[in-house]
């Protein structure tokens, strides 16, 4: 440090401040251009990684509904039809009848546990291509309400939020009767 | 200007600085807006001694702010948060004047105009703090540099060398002459030894 002795000299310069401030806040400029840099300008509007990494989710939902869709399709055109009796389970396993803290009906749940095992059923009996491609989709479509519900519960006053909850447990369960609609005349049709 | 400022080295509280720079290390735009509502008067006031122009000393400000959200990860803390930024500012203005390339043909100007100013006695008043501000901008730019760094900032001769890139001797000798031109400019005399 210093190694000079106060002197008039230093006495006179330890009375300046070191600290002046600028005529103007010059810190609306600096945000703005540090905003320009960053990797996505909507930042400043809220919009985080964490927002395109769910916007991303949701559209993957949309792709896995759409592609089971055409593979059920595909899979009923040219399947013969196959005995229903002594099924091999499917290595996935339904999601618990809740979701993200929502509170669930008896009738709901009742319903719920009869379509998954409904869609176990007949998803063993689809051709093991088309049975693995659904089983990524219900994955895909699974992590992507884990994702939206981690986030929900950081923001949980979020009505986006909220509702691509709903919708994606929506398309979960569409997924779900649309396999399932493909079984024998015992398969009963949820209502969404 | 702020007058309430203690004398010393340019260290903030250590705790405050280490948690708002690991909040904006993780994006926090609002911690990092407080590191600069907490920093940017001593920022401004070094590149303001420096560059002598209050828009020049603005824009020096910005970008040192900038780069250092730029550069927060490689912050290591082994120097205190206000060091780290003083020392990107003095190479921001180091960087401008270079870029200006105007700086020692001002500084000549200036000094032979307060050549001609002084006819025997000090034109500035040592009692006055705005005549020792001015005194103060009225050095050389090499003297100038380092009066502001070591005798006002209180960083040391190496400190100083380290951040404008030149020897250690040379700091020392144009600390030696700012301090001597300053004794002549507010008519003050030689320090005791």
């Amino acid at each position: 440090m210093n190694s000079h002795r106060p002197d008039a000299l230093d006495e006179a310069l330890s009375k300046l401040p070191k600290s002046v401030p600028t005529e103007r806040d010059l810190w609306p400029r600096i945000q703005a251009q540090i905003e320009a840099e960053r990797p996505g300008k909507d930042a400043r509007r809220g919009f985080t990684p964490r927002w395109y990494q769910l916007a991303a989710g949701v559209l993957l939902v949309l792709a896995s509904s759409v592609t089971t869709f055409v593979i059920m399709r595909d899979a009923q055109e040219r399947a013969p039809a196959v005995a229903t009796t002594e099924l091999p389970r499917p290595e996935i396993a339904a999601m618990p009848a809740s979701f993200a803290g929502y509170r669930l009906g008896e009738d709901y749940t009742k319903a719920r546990a009869q379509l998954d095992l409904e869609f176990e059923q007949r998803l063993a009996l689809l051709p093991p291509e088309a049975r693995e491609k659904v089983e990524r989709n219900l994955a895909d479509i699974r992590a992507a309400a884990r994702e939206i519900a981690d986030t929900l519960a950081e923001h949980p006053t979020d009505p986006l939020l909220h509702e691509l909850l709903m919708s994606t447990y929506q398309s979960e369960l569409q997924l779900l009767a649309h396999v399932t609609q493909m079984a024998p005349a015992t398969t009963k049709r949820v209502q969404l | 200007m702020e007058m309430s400022e203690t004398v010393g080295r340019a260290d903030r509280e250590p705790s405050s600085d280490e948690l708002l720079v690991a909040g904006a290390r993780r994006g926090d735009m609002r911690a990092f807006e407080r590191l600069y509502r907490m920093h940017s008067g001593r920022v401004y006031g070094l590149c303001l001694r420096m560059t002598r122009r209050p828009d020049a000393a603005e824009d020096c400000v910005q970008q040192t702010f900038v780069r250092a959200w730029r550069n927060l990860a490689s912050f290591e803390g082994r120097s205190s948060f206000a060091t780290w930024l003083h020392r990107i500012a003095v190479n921001e203005v180091l960087t401008q004047a270079r870029n200006r390339g105007t700086r020692s043909e001002s500084d000549e100007e200036r000094v032979a105009e307060l050549d001609r100013e002084q006819d025997g006695d000090a034109p500035f008043d040592a009692a006055d703090v705005m005549d020792v501000e001015r005194a103060l901008q009225s050095l050389p730019e090499g003297a100038r540099y380092a009066m502001v760094l070591q005798a006002l900032y209180g960083y040391t001769h190496e400190e100083v060398a380290d951040m404008l890139g030149i020897a250690v001797g040379t700091c020392k000798a144009q600390v030696h002459r700012g301090r001597r031109l300053l004794r002549e400019r507010l008519g003050l005399p030689e320090a005791e030894t």
